[in-house]
């Protein structure tokens, strides 16, 4: 069936590992490069090079560290992978481990997910059993986070896990270089770390079949492995709406665009002011105020900006007074060059994006905000 | 490596950040942050700037080869506007600010032409008056981080932190317990740091003001060595005058009965310190001995090292020695009950506040010392009332309790009471003159300094240390029994007393030096320059204490020190009565 989630669960018995420690960590790089997967946390980074980055760094200790802070509202795609391939992430680490030269890991899960914990721990402990009798050491440790939005970027989960504040580094120097406890350390996300051993093995595998994470007003929200490119009419099939469908959101970092001819490609909807990303997927229908949805991003943000730097903090608060009391159209503006200042100025990711969502509704959606002012 | 700011070529250093090669191609970038002390952390981002058509933080940005940096778009200029305009939100009245015209963000807010203010914010703040050294007002805050990192890799205390998150975060004293319950030491190196009126000393001239006012009460004001080479600062002078006469005649006409010196006390704290050194030395004591004149650094020992306590001199502070005898000798000298003496300290040092708040500071049956002001404050004194400073003539200080020598001056540097201690007990020890007065090893801003001082057969073996964070390089080393100092030397403050946290706003490396210059050059210029060769404190161990260490000094003039950690009272040095 089209959109059965079927390449990322299917086993890999640990073969990727084996053919990993076969080649060594050179042509291991060298073989995920070529097999083109990339990053599925949202900025889509070759994963190859990133290992690479890593695996020149001199340093006796190294780290691998999975992303499994899925926090990004609307995302819900490595749960899944947790539950039912726990074991592919594992594997995908060790992979990772032997190609960077790094013994250690650490999955930070998100606190949400605490109920997984005494399975995943499971399966962690007997994947790494199985690890050792390929004749590879690799430990990890399961790091639960604290309900944090801001510590799915990579560098605030290093902050977190070395029990600080968490809040993104300045990047350079990248965690390539120094990363954890100040050592080098790749990061990944789940979906890419459980595809690290097909992408080694499958033959049939495919860098563009990604996870979507797809809800709002439909009547079979889920979990669906998708091909890249693919049309929202075609997914309309899937998911079936309550009604004509007005504006896809894709996650609240993501950036919002109308639902006509959406195309689910990066190069489609950078020209809508929005991004792929994680492949979050938040269908709203006819009867959805896109103000509204400017007011809940904007809340949510309000929540999550880690409060470090300006343009985020004290931007953020400035949208959600506007919002909440607008008057003309010099209010619009005034977000406008706000939302244009933090993707300016933030520090991190979260505080370059935090104003898409809004940005996108303001652009597309110029009725909706007419009829608030009137 | 070369670079392109603003379409022209300039050479800069290969590690350089873009704000350095800015600066040095003399394009001054506003930061709110940054301090080349501390380690930078870009959260204003009031610097940010194009580089090779991107925005960066220029602060933390490292320069590359070519690389071209645009620092006069408007795109620039747009962001540069809107985050000032975002962290001005809070501050609507900068008329009742503390920081009015010192201020960091009003001066941007100028440079940058702004007319109108376009963001308000009803954020819940707190003002923490829970210390008696430092108000911590988070209405004022920006969360610059200045005072946190300045807390933590300057002094190593880590009394700040933020909490909480987003439009909540704020900044806090331990876990948000209030300053006066935390580990601070009251050194006030923090509001220094402050680019804003979030962190200022705890304003006592009202109190002042009151006595002056009370026909009931004779005030007497004492000035720490480290003022003179300052507070002409707050009148437009030039970092490093030398204003000491100008001090002493401003204070007269703010109403002062009497307007003493702290260094008369400076000189009598050698002979007192010298003498419990000798005496360790001979006796076996413990050593190496430690300095306690700097109250920061007594707070800091109490609670990072009190297994160490022992090592710390039983000798008051010179301010808290001189509000003893104020109360005592002095009171009748000059027949006023002691309930009516008023005792007044001019200090550099927001932690003085604390130590004269300290409840054993009482051995006159009175507080030794009624109200410390800093700098800052006896500036605002003499503003006040309308005192034309920088015109006065010269005046000289009351008597008794108003000579000094050299030795004394230099207390206001790091390595001063060293070099002050040297010079007296070289001469005590060894009945000889000394061949050079000045000991160029102890001074200087650098962190740790050591000597070896040959005194007659004795080579003393010393260290001196400016700010608590080189103070631990050396207490880590006499905890583990690797240091075999006989004497050691700490001021909590970075340069010492002259870099204190109640000095004129701003203080920086540039202008320590300079205040530090100002300090050995009326040194050099005091006609007696050996604490010993005070005529007046031989006077006052013949007519009133005995000798030094004695019965009468250890009442008066010597104390007992608090183990933070146990709250156990230390109490040692034999003569003390508690």
């Amino acid at each position: 069936m089209v959109g059965e989630i079927k390449q990322i669960l299917k086993p890999t018995d640990f073969e990727g590992l084996k053919k990993a420690l076969a080649m060594g960590p050179e042509k291991t790089i060298e073989a995920i490069k070529k097999s083109g997967l990339t990053g599925r946390g949202g900025a889509g980074f070759p994963t190859g090079m990133k290992w690479s980055f890593a695996a020149s760094a001199k340093s006796k200790k190294k780290y691998v560290i999975c992303n499994a802070d899925e926090g990004e509202p609307g995302t819900f795609k490595d749960k899944v992978i947790i539950r039912e391939v726990p074991e592919k992430i594992v594997e995908g680490m060790a992979i990772c481990g032997l190609a960077i030269g790094a013994d250690e890991g650490y999955v930070y899960l998100r606190y949400e997910y605490s109920y997984l914990i005494s399975e995943f721990e499971a399966a962690i402990e007997a994947a790494e059993a199985k690890i050792k009798e390929l004749g590879f050491k690799f430990k990890v440790t399961l790091f639960m986070g604290a309900g944090a939005y801001v510590c799915g970027d990579e560098t605030a989960i290093i902050e977190s896990i070395e029990g600080k504040r968490g809040q993104p580094r300045y990047k350079p120097p990248f965690p390539a270089s120094v990363g954890l406890f100040g050592k080098p350390t790749v990061i990944n996300n789940v979906e890419t770390l459980a595809n690290v051993p097909s992408a080694l093995v499958d033959k049939e595998w495919n860098n563009k079949l990604r996870l979507f994470s797809i809800s709002g007003t439909v009547d079979k929200p889920g979990v669906y492995e998708l091909p890249e490119g693919i049309t929202l009419a075609e997914v309309e099939k899937l998911v079936e709406p309550w009604g004509p469908l007005k504006a896809v959101m894709m996650g609240a970092a993501g950036g919002i665009a109308p639902a006509k001819d959406l195309v689910f490609s990066q190069e489609y909807l950078q020209k809508q002011g929005a991004s792929l990303g994680s492949c979050t997927v938040v269908l709203f229908d006819d009867a959805v105020n896109m103000v509204d949805i400017a007011e809940n991003v904007n809340e949510f943000f309000v929540h999550e900006s880690c409060g470090y730097c300006t343009p985020c903090r004290e931007g953020n608060r400035q949208i959600r007074d506007i919002l909440s009391d607008m008057e003309d159209e010099s209010d619009i503006e005034m977000m406008l060059a706000l939302i244009q200042n933090a993707r300016d100025t933030s520090r991190c990711g979260l505080g370059q994006t935090c104003g898409c969502v809004i940005e996108g509704a303001i652009r597309h959606f110029p009725e909706d905000w007419e009829d608030e002012l009137q | 490596m070369k670079v392109i700011i603003n379409g022209k070529e300039y050479s800069v250093g290969k590690n350089d950040t873009v704000l350095e090669a800015c600066r040095k191609a003399n394009i001054n970038i506003p930061t709110l942050c940054h301090s080349d002390m501390l380690t930078p952390a870009a959260t204003c981002r009031i610097c940010t700037v194009e580089a090779n058509g991107k925005m960066v933080a220029s602060c933390v940005q490292p320069v590359t080869d070519g690389m071209e940096i645009k620092t006069n778009t408007s795109r620039v200029m747009d962001a540069r506007m809107i985050n000032l305009q975002l962290l001005m939100a809070g501050h609507d009245d900068c008329t009742s600010c503390g920081k009015n015209r010192k201020c960091d963000l009003q001066r941007i807010a100028e440079e940058m032409g702004v007319r109108d203010r376009w963001f308000t914010t009803d954020e819940p703040y707190t003002v923490d008056m829970t210390s008696l050294s430092i108000v911590r007002d988070t209405s004022k805050c920006i969360l610059c981080g200045k005072c946190v990192r300045t807390c933590r890799e300057i002094q190593t205390v880590e009394a700040l932190a933020f909490a909480d998150r987003s439009v909540h975060t704020k900044l806090v004293a331990g876990a948000d317990q209030g300053m006066g319950e935390s580990v601070c030491i009251n050194c006030g190196q923090c509001i220094l740091a402050c680019p804003t009126g979030a962190l200022s000393e705890v304003d006592e001239t009202g109190k002042v003001w009151d006595a002056l006012n009370d026909p009931n009460k004779f005030v007497g004001v004492q000035t720490a060595p480290a003022i003179r080479a300052a507070i002409g600062e707050e009148f437009g002078l030039p970092a490093g005058s030398r204003v000491t006469g100008k001090m002493v005649a401003a204070l007269r006409r703010v109403g002062f009965n009497k307007v003493f010196d702290t260094d008369f006390t400076a000189d009598l704290t050698i002979l007192e310190e010298g003498t419990e050194l000798l005496g360790r030395i001979k006796n076996g004591g413990k050593l190496p001995m430690f300095t306690s004149c700097s109250p920061g650094w007594i707070k800091f020992i109490e609670t990072f090292y009190p297994d160490l306590l022992e090592n710390l001199s039983t000798c008051k502070s010179p301010q808290q020695m001189f509000g003893a005898l104020a109360k005592t000798y002095l009171a009748e000298k000059l027949k006023v009950k002691p309930e009516n003496m008023f005792v007044v300290s001019i200090m550099p040092c927001t932690a003085k506040k604390f130590e004269c708040g300290r409840e054993e500071m009482t051995d006159s049956g009175y507080p030794d010392v009624d109200v410390v002001l800093t700098t800052r404050e006896a500036a605002r004194l003499i503003k006040q009332v309308g005192v034309d400073f920088v015109n006065l003539p010269d005046e000289q200080f009351d008597h008794p309790l108003g000579e000094s020598t050299g030795a004394a001056v230099i207390f206001g540097a790091t390595g001063g009471v060293m070099e002050a201690a040297l010079r007296t007990v070289y001469e005590v020890v060894t009945k000889s003159t000394l061949p050079s007065l000045d000991f160029v090893e102890t001074r200087g801003m650098k962190g740790v300094k050591e000597a070896t001082v040959m005194v007659g057969d004795l080579p003393v073996k010393v260290a001196i240390a400016n700010g608590t964070g080189n103070a631990r390089k050396i207490l880590d080393r006499v905890r583990a029994g690797k240091a075999d100092y006989h004497f050691v030397e700490i001021m909590a403050c970075p340069g010492g007393c002259l870099g204190g946290g109640g000095q004129p706003i701003p203080t920086n490396l540039e202008i320590r030096e300079k205040r530090m210059a100002a300090i050995y050059e009326e040194d050099a210029n005091m006609e007696l320059r050996k604490s010993h060769e005070n005529p007046y404190v031989a006077k006052l161990y013949k007519e009133f204490l005995g000798e030094p260490n004695s019965h009468k000094a250890h009442e008066l003039l010597h104390t007992h020190y608090l183990d933070r950690k146990t709250g156990e009272k230390k109490v040692h040095g034999g003569h003390k009565h508690d």
